[in-house]
């Protein structure tokens, strides 16, 4: 017992002590919202240059009202131009227009513009060419309301007598099912990356004490079970450490702007971060997420150690061979909207069971309820079958681990590799 | 008294019988050789010896008693012919931490690897990481990983490989100095040179069998074959040759080398030649070389492991 506690403590000083631990903690939260705030800023941005001439025959486009729908949406701009069509349609990229359009004289109002082309030289996706079509809907809404004989306090009476719809769980009254989706779609992405980064990890670290030769020096000192299982055990706690290290800045932020209440540009993020605290149960949640994080952990990071024990120094064979153990861990994060949308639907139920899914599935959709939407009874038989099948693959890697650490040439297929793990002594 | 009894060891791997009921007995404070050509089941003997296999069948006893890996091996040290280091890791930290794995508390590791440190002049290399150290530096520290804990049997595998005569040579008396202060030496290699130099005690293993077995000693005088190598200061004619006594094996000037024939004694040659009025200058018998011995006895088999094992 004693050793596997020094082999815990070397795996787990070595790495905390790596300066990559250090800047992989701080970078990772700042690349991960920085992507996200990213790609945001870049679908804003992208849409907002179209210059669209328009001739208007009908006499229902005037200037006027293109220009008040130009002032209030700058995402796409309508120019009315005066010049023959012909002209327009040969010269209009010269005259600095992305495209044009012709609304026909005969255009009556209480028919609308059916098919209208808009004319260009590139082809526009539907999203390029939504804020024009919006912004021509606008104009022609006040059109009808002209015409019609609405004034502006009817209009908004019409715009504000409407139905909401706000879904209420009558068994947790707690569960806010925008504030569930966010908060397991965090969770089940944090969990999905310790998985894959951690999980290859353990593969690489028992990869250098294979090809390093080591191996066989330590296992005349300790059993190739106790490696192994100080080396996922130790590997675990640096993950631990870093989700650890986390959710305290995550928990600082939270109570500094709680404390000073600052207003600056994050402001709406941190107001949405704080309504998400105050609404849920964070020790309940907090417990799930490193029960399933900790227990996925632990039965993926065996069979990576397989995998790591059973290749050579080759990157390839490292990666051909745990392809299929990566295969169920995106599998899992790729289905995960399904079953955000459907947290009750089949797929989650039996996803969230089946260890292979549960650690990431189970996290979707835990913040949506207990047992709101996850039954007890589902609950504990995803827990009973995480812990079952960790102590299970456990035990069959360590049978792999244990012929494949000290053997040395042709990379064994997976069908050898299971043969290995049920082979008696 | 035996160090290590092995009765009748088994070890089958899937296709193979890498080791195939091998008996041996280790003395106490001995240097033992294990020979034998790649592929022979030395590897896998010595892991079951490591407690890093167990066998099939048969028992071994260590220091009297039936072996339990889980107490024995912190007797036990061994330095595998394939040997490796962690590349990124302090050096005084990780024979600490070998140390410690192999039972010793931090402070009499630490106090043991200070003096060993100072024997091998590898005072400043305490915070060097290995990747910065040579190949023969990095064997250096892996002797000195293995013998820290002192252990009552020491298995050294192919020991010099890659080692400059001066550092093996540190090495050998190191050897000897254990052998000395009582430890037990298992001693692997196929330096047939090296054997003759250091060995008391050797075993032949070839195809998972043990085919010799002996003092260094009584082993060459086991494979003699009666050969003398005699020189002398007066010109040999033929008609001094022609005798029942010997049969020339090689004539080359005033050296002859014989083969005598069975049922006669030294003294009963030198006779002869004195009584033809012949002066001796040197009269030699040749023993074979374990070399030849090893070659005699594994040359001409199909060897060598035709299967990578698979346990």
């Amino acid at each position: 017992m004693n050793k596997i506690l020094l082999i815990i403590r070397r795996e787990y000083l070595t790495r905390v002590r790596k300066k990559t631990f250090l800047i992989s903690t701080i970078l990772f939260p700042v690349l991960y919202f920085g992507l996200i705030l990213g790609t945001g800023y870049i679908t804003a941005k992208s849409g907002a240059s179209l210059r669209i001439a328009i001739i208007d025959s009908s006499g229902y486009f005037d200037k006027g009202k293109i220009a008040r729908e130009n002032a209030a949406d700058s995402s796409a701009t309508l120019v009315p131009v005066s010049i023959a069509a012909d002209s327009l349609k040969k010269n209009f990229s010269s005259l600095g227009y992305d495209g044009y359009v012709i609304v026909p004289a005969d255009t009556k109002w209480e028919e609308g513009l059916k098919n209208l082309s808009l004319h260009t030289s590139r082809t526009l996706s539907i999203e390029g060419a939504n804020p024009l079509e919006r912004k021509l809907n606008n104009i022609w809404n006040s059109v009808k309301n002209e015409k019609l004989g609405i004034d502006e306090s009817k209009k908004k009476t019409i715009e504000n007598s409407r139905v909401d719809i706000v879904p209420e769980n009558v068994n947790d009254q707690s569960a806010n099912s925008t504030t569930a989706s966010i908060l397991g779609v965090v969770a089940a992405v944090l969990t999905y990356i310790i998985l894959m980064l951690y999980g290859s990890q353990v593969m690489m670290g028992v990869m250098e004490e294979k090809t390093s030769r080591i191996a066989e020096v330590i296992v005349s000192s300790v059993k190739p079970f106790q490696l192994m299982l100080g080396k996922i055990v130790g590997i675990g706690l640096v993950a631990l450490t870093q989700i650890t290290l986390w959710l305290i800045a995550v928990f600082l932020i939270y109570n500094v702007t709680k404390a000073s209440g600052t207003a600056n540009s994050m402001q709406g993020m941190i107001g949405g971060m704080q309504e998400v605290f105050s609404s849920i149960n964070v020790p309940f949640l907090l417990f799930f997420f490193l029960f399933y994080l900790l227990g996925g952990f632990f039965f993926y990071a065996s069979l990576f150690a397989a995998v790591g024990s059973a290749v050579n120094e080759d990157m390839r064979e490292a990666q051909s061979l745990s392809f299929p153990l990566m295969l169920p861990i995106i599998f899992s994060i790729a289905t995960m909207q399904a079953v955000i949308k459907d947290p009750t639907g089949p797929l989650a139920v039996w996803g969230s069971i089946i260890p292979f899914t549960s650690p990431i599935y189970m996290m979707a959709r835990i913040p949506f309820g207990v047992p709101g939407t996850v039954q007890w009874w589902e609950l504990a038989l995803s827990m009973f079958f995480m812990v079952g099948g960790f102590i299970f693959t456990t035990w069959f890697a360590g049978k792999i681990y244990r012929t494949g650490i000290l053997m040395y040439g042709k990379k064994p297929s997976w069908k050898e590799l299971i043969k290995w793990g049920f082979r008696k002594n | 008294m035996s160090l290590l009894e092995l009765h009748h060891l088994k070890k089958n791997f899937a296709t193979q019988k890498a080791v195939d009921d091998i008996s041996l007995n280790i003395e106490k404070g001995s240097i033992f050789g294990l020979l034998g050509p790649n592929g022979a089941g030395k590897t896998t003997l010595i892991r079951m010896i490591t407690g890093i296999f167990y066998p099939d069948e048969g028992e071994i006893l260590f220091d009297g008693k039936k072996f339990d890996p889980l107490n024995d091996i912190a007797h036990i040290g061994y330095m595998p012919e394939e040997r490796g280091l962690y590349k990124k890791m302090k050096i005084g930290e990780q024979a600490l931490y070998l140390a410690q794995l192999k039972g010793l508390s931090k402070s009499d590791a630490t106090q043991k690897l200070k003096a060993w440190f100072k024997k091998f002049d590898m005072d400043s290399w305490w915070d060097k990481k290995v990747e910065d150290l040579s190949k023969g530096m990095q064997q250096k520290l892996q002797f000195v990983t293995t013998v820290l804990h002192d252990p009552k049997l020491i298995i050294l595998d192919e020991p010099f490989s890659g080692l400059d005569p001066v550092n093996a040579n540190l090495i050998k008396d190191e050897i000897y100095n254990l052998a000395k202060n009582g430890a037990t030496i298992i001693f692997s290699t196929h330096r047939m040179e090296q054997v003759e130099e250091i060995c008391d005690h050797i075993a032949l293993v070839n195809k998972g069998q043990k085919i010799l077995d002996g003092t260094v000693k009584q082993v060459k005088h086991d494979f003699k074959e009666n050969l003398f190598r005699i020189s002398f200061s007066n010109e040999l004619h033929a008609e001094h040759l022609g005798i029942f006594l010997f049969e020339l094996v090689k004539k080359n000037g005033n050296e002859v080398i014989i083969k005598m024939n069975p049922g006669h004694t030294n003294n009963e040659v030198i006779q002869y030649f004195i009584h033809k009025g012949l002066e001796i200058e040197s009269f030699n018998e040749i023993l074979p070389s374990l070399n030849e011995i090893f070659i005699r006895q594994v040359g001409n088999t199909p060897t060598a492991r035709q299967f990578q094992e698979t346990n």
